[in-house]
């Protein structure tokens, strides 16, 4: 932990870096970013609005806001299994905390994901959908997801050193838990037998407080709000905890 | 009264190898289930004690693969041993091998940030430094263009000027002093002299017995992972020249 802190320029360093790299190395790059997403939302509207349109009165928003979050978590956790991985020779032969590897790519992934309200704020306005002051609530939404994202990509990043095919059984089984998220579909259409299975995953906890202040334009109340954050510093404990047990052993596996 | 920085305490070191190559979590579970995972051991260190004070410096002699690298990775902290306590006072800048830290797409003075962020510095202190690495390097207007064009003393100056621009408590430098040329080395051994008057405790591996009678007061030498002996250079060195032992270089596999 002091080690990081330490090394906060290192890590300030490494996101501007991978943020440059996002944006910079090509034109394209920050529009494609921008891009695929909206893609995925009018791809979505076209195939679902109809399915949903009792259960979601603007369904382009919901499926957007929830796309946004996927996005960042996915693409979070799988960056910073590849971030280990791609700087093992380091990890090898310096003494850098190694953690600040997963930490900065996780930073650089909520910097991200708050230069994409720009289109969600964009697509409000289009669809017409009341803007209200609860996005002000974002940041502490933003803020949770980041830390339970950075606790998932604590836990996950160290098995991309160890072994090589780990980062491609994450992925299948992060689209796995992509249906079972809520994310581009009702609560409500989940058939009762399987309720439960929805309900208590704990992604869904950190969505809803994301998506609350954007679609519903409401500050999520108190209750999810704290399940939330129990949930996001449970993700966070369990992480870290994994993460020192076995950061260890890292450099022995390169 | 000397003040102890480093403290190794029955140091032994376990590189632990796959007899199978397990490169695959699939394969992982596999063997796992059939419980046919065994493991060769190879103790690259072994009972190593050690206590080297404040402002002394030392030379590793050995042959290849005696664990000198090892033992200097865990001095860095890079390695946790598998038995026993080591304990380091303060920071250490290593050179555990040439090119580590540097990203050979980037210019030099990228590298400079780079490296020296990697260190644990911060940006302030190494903008404040910056002009005088360059400097020391020698580098010019070489310092603008990809490291991938260095040759390797040219790597090497980078890498001494920005490790020595702050006074570390532990210098530790693995089979550096090989590749720099005269004119680098005599500028290297002013800088260490500096180090040295500042109070900085050196660790030296080096196959060429002069790099250590120069720069060392004391010498310890490492066999298959042992230290065998320890005292002045010219002692050891004398002794390590003489014993032209058996040929097993690597410690042999303990099962
Ligand atoms: N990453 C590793 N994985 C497995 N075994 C290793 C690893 N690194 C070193 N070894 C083994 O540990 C032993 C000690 O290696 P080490 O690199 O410390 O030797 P050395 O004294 O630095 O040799 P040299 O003079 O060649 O640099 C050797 O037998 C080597 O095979
Ligand atoms: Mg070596």
């Amino acid at each position: 932990m002091r080690d990081l802190f330490l090394h906060r320029d290192l890590i300030w360093h490494l996101v501007q870096r991978d943020l440059r790299v996002r944006y910079r190395r090509s034109t394209l790059g920050l529009l494609w970013t921008m891009l695929q997403p909206l893609l995925m939302m009018l791809i979505l509207h076209v195939v679902f609005s109809h399915a949903f349109r009792v259960e979601l009165y603007s369904y382009p928003v919901y499926a957007l806001a929830g796309i946004l979050f996927w996005n960042f978590f996915s693409q979070s956790i799988v960056a910073s299994m590849n971030s280990l991985r791609g700087n093992a020779a380091i990890l090898s032969k310096l003494p850098v905390p190694k953690a600040a590897f997963p930490v900065a790519t996780v930073i650089s992934g909520v910097v991200n994901l708050a230069l994409a309200m720009v289109p969600l704020l964009a697509i409000l306005i289009v669809t017409g959908h009341p803007l209200s002051w609860a996005l002000l609530f974002l940041p502490v939404s933003i803020l949770l997801a980041g830390l339970f994202t950075l606790g998932a990509g604590l836990l996950l990043s160290p098995l991309a050193v160890f072994f090589s095919d780990v980062v491609e059984l994450v992925t299948v089984m992060l689209t796995l838990c992509m249906y079972l998220t809520p994310i581009f579909y009702p609560m409500s259409i989940v058939p009762d037998q399987f309720r439960w299975l929805v309900r208590f995953n704990p992604i869904r906890s950190i969505l809803e407080v994301f998506r609350d202040p954007i679609y519903f334009g409401k500050i999520p109340p108190p209750q999810h709000l704290a399940v939330c954050a129990v949930v996001a510093l449970v993700a966070l404990a369990i992480g870290a905890l994994a993460f020192r047990r076995s950061s260890d052993r890292i450099p022995f596996y390169i | 009264m000397p003040e102890p920085v480093i403290e190794l305490e029955g140091v032994s070191l376990c590189y632990r190898l796959a007899k199978q190559r397990i490169p695959s979590f699939k394969e992982y579970a596999l063997h796992w289930v059939r419980g046919a995972l065994t493991y060769e051991q190879l103790w690259a260190l072994r009972d190593v004690t050690l206590r080297v004070d404040r402002g002394e410096t030392l030379g590793i002699v050995g042959r290849n693969g005696a664990g000198k690298s090892t033992l200097l990775k865990v001095i860095s902290r890079v390695l946790v041993p598998t038995r026993g306590r080591c304990l380091v006072r303060g920071r250490v800048a290593p050179i555990l091998e040439l090119g580590t830290g540097f990203d050979y797409e980037l210019t030099g003075r990228e590298n400079v940030f780079l490296n020296a962020l990697l260190l644990g510095h911060s940006r302030r202190s190494i903008e404040e430094r910056y002009d005088a690495i360059v400097d020391f390097s020698g580098l010019g207007d070489f310092i603008r263009s990809p490291v991938r064009n260095y040759s390797s003393g040219m790597l090497a100056r980078l890498a001494f000027s920005i490790l020595t621009a702050w006074t570390p408590d532990v210098l530790v430098l693995d089979e550096f002093l090989a590749v720099g040329d005269v004119h680098f080395l005599r500028k290297c051994e002013e800088r260490l002299d500096a180090l040295k008057a500042a109070g900085t405790t050196m660790l030296l591996v080096s196959h060429m017995a002069e790099a250590i009678r120069t720069h060392c007061r004391r010498c310890v030498w490492l066999d298959g992972g042992r230290l065998v002996a320890d005292g002045t250079p010219d002692d050891v060195l004398e002794r390590y020249a003489g014993a032209n032992g058996p040929p097993a270089v690597t410690p042999a596999p303990v099962f």
